[in-house]
């Protein structure tokens, strides 16, 4: 017990009187936890790109004015049982009647046109949303069958095909990138730590063989290294969360406006804070106190 | 106290630290190692506090068989010898007084003890004043009384001094000469490794010299022969 607050004291002394040391090793702590951040806002910002872009998408079902209500409910059962679609909206042909007038309110010479007619010439529709665009060929296709020739009029997949496979690609493609960034900046943050703490430890090798030579075990020499990790993570982690928190709190209404959505990022961090603090925190401590315990391991060999 | 046994230690084919060498210390003997550079002398120390481990023979240090020491009972070892650098080996960010308790701090000596202990032991090597300077502020006869000090804290049965004045002018020799014969007249022992000719000729105490890693006199009373 004596040797363990005797590890704290020390551990403190040193972060105190190596003060321009702990504070460098913190502040590069800061901005490589800062980078990884950053990559979390723009995995945010791309998915909320892409989600934008694929609600975009729609297939419409233009059922005939002729299909009776049974017809009609069993291409929706059909559709149910597709666990790819996301939303399937139905609109009985007096909606889409109401809608196409709505729609037309100020032409009144082609609401005249559907006076005239007497009769509803509106069959009823059917819009669909799949999780992801590339779904949409599959539900088109189940529906492009003979048996339902006569009830569906027209797909709208056929005309913007092109373009949900086009937005398909640059969706994945820029998911990749993202992913891509952040293995690369978690690389380059882990190489920063382990030089810096490596760098620390180098200067503090005479000292380590000292206390070894005064008869110090290996682990009271290494206790106060684990401790400022410790502490050298919970500061850095508790400045870089704040201002994350400041620079979400910043962006958010400009993040706003694109789109159409308040508070896109500090609703993920608040949400996903106990996740991303945890994983942060695990991930530098355990990194910290193995490139400690490794860069120390030469110099305690006397 | 201390004995070795046929002791060799080779570094490797072109480097021999030690051929053969067999010596007897007691308890209270007050012994000078002495030979010309590269003869083995600090090769010796290294041995006796298992810095180094033998290629052959057989060591023992205050009742401790070292010969192959694990290495988690090296630490034990060093508490039970005081060890004293040319190089002071002090812990630079620590002052004085936090020197020498940190000898006691690694023992798991408890605070009330070493508050007891560390400035009396400053006391006797005078420099109680200086007890919250840092290393750097200090002469190298002050850094080496420092030395002393955290070396005699936990009352060591063998002080082991390596080259103890080799960074000293004579005055400040002859004042840690001092120190060491009233060590010795405690009843500690005191093996001394230097190649100072003055120091070994006013002691009069026993020598061994060391010539090429072999032991080639070894005198009750004896001077600096080389």
């Amino acid at each position: 017990m004596i040797s363990f607050f005797r590890v704290i004291q020390f551990a403190l002394q040193d972060i105190v009187r190596n003060l321009s040391l702990s504070l460098m090793t913190i502040l590069i702590l800061i901005v490589m936890l800062l980078s990884v951040n950053t990559l979390f806002i723009i995995r945010v910002l791309t998915f909320e790109a892409t989600q934008t872009v694929k609600n975009r998408i729609d297939v419409s079902v233009y059922f005939t004015p002729t299909a009776t209500d049974e017809q009609i409910q069993t291409v929706r059962s059909l559709l149910n049982s597709f666990p790819e679609i996301n939303t399937a909206e139905y609109f009985d042909r007096g909606q889409v009647l109401e809608q196409f007038r709505t729609t037309h309110v100020d032409n009144k010479g082609i609401l005249q046109s559907l006076d005239e007619l007497g009769e509803n010439p509106f069959g009823s529709t059917l819009i669909l949303k799949t999780r992801e665009p590339e779904d949409y060929k599959k539900i088109i296709q189940s529906l492009s069958v003979p048996e339902y020739s006569d009830i569906i009029e027209t797909k709208t997949f056929a005309d913007s095909e092109r373009a949900i496979n086009r937005i398909t690609i640059i969706t994945r493609q820029v998911e990749r990138a993202s992913v891509f960034l952040t293995i690369f900046f978690v690389l380059v943050a882990f190489l920063i730590i382990f030089n810096t703490i490596r760098v620390a430890i180098y200067t503090q090798r005479r000292e380590i063989s000292i206390k070894r030579l005064v008869g110090a075990t290996n682990w009271f020499i290494r206790g106060p290294y684990i401790v400022e990790a410790i502490l050298f993570t919970i500061f850095s982690m508790a400045i870089t969360s704040l201002l994350v928190f400041f620079v979400a709190k910043l962006l958010d209404p400009f993040v706003s406006v694109v789109f159409e959505k308040s508070n896109i990022l500090t609703t993920y961090f608040i949400s996903n804070i106990l996740l991303l603090l945890s994983a942060q925190f695990v991930a530098v401590l355990v990194l910290t106190i193995a490139t400690s315990l490794l860069a120390m391991r030469r110099h305690l060999k006397v | 106290m201390i004995s070795l046994r046929n002791v060799t230690k080779i570094y490797n084919r072109d480097s021999v630290g030690l051929k053969q060498v067999t010596i007897q210390i007691l308890a209270g003997e007050f012994v000078c190692i002495v030979g010309q550079s590269g003869t083995g002398k600090t090769t010796l120390v290294k041995l006796l506090i298992a810095e180094e481990r033998p290629t052959d023979g057989h060591i023992e240090v205050g009742g401790w068989n070292i010969t192959k020491i694990c290495y988690n009972d090296i630490p034990f070892l060093r508490r039970q010898i005081g060890v004293i650098f040319q190089d002071f080996k002090l812990l630079s960010r620590k002052t004085v007084q936090e020197n020498v308790a940190f000898a006691l701090q690694v023992a798991g000596e408890a605070q009330t003890r070493i508050r007891d202990v560390v400035p009396r032991v400053l006391d006797i090597v005078g420099l109680w004043h200086k007890k919250n300077s840092y290393p750097d502020q200090l002469s190298g006869g002050e850094q080496q009384r420092v030395v002393i000090a955290r070396s005699l804290v936990h009352r060591p049965k063998i002080l082991v001094a390596d080259e103890p004045t080799g960074n000293l002018d004579s005055i400040n020799t002859q004042e840690i000469m001092q120190i060491f014969k009233k060590i010795n007249e405690f009843g500690t022992t005191i093996v001394l490794v230097t190649h100072n000719r003055e120091v070994v000729n006013q002691l009069r105490k026993r020598v061994i010299t060391l010539h090429d890693g072999r032991i080639i006199s070894d005198q009750a009373v004896g001077k600096y022969r080389l």
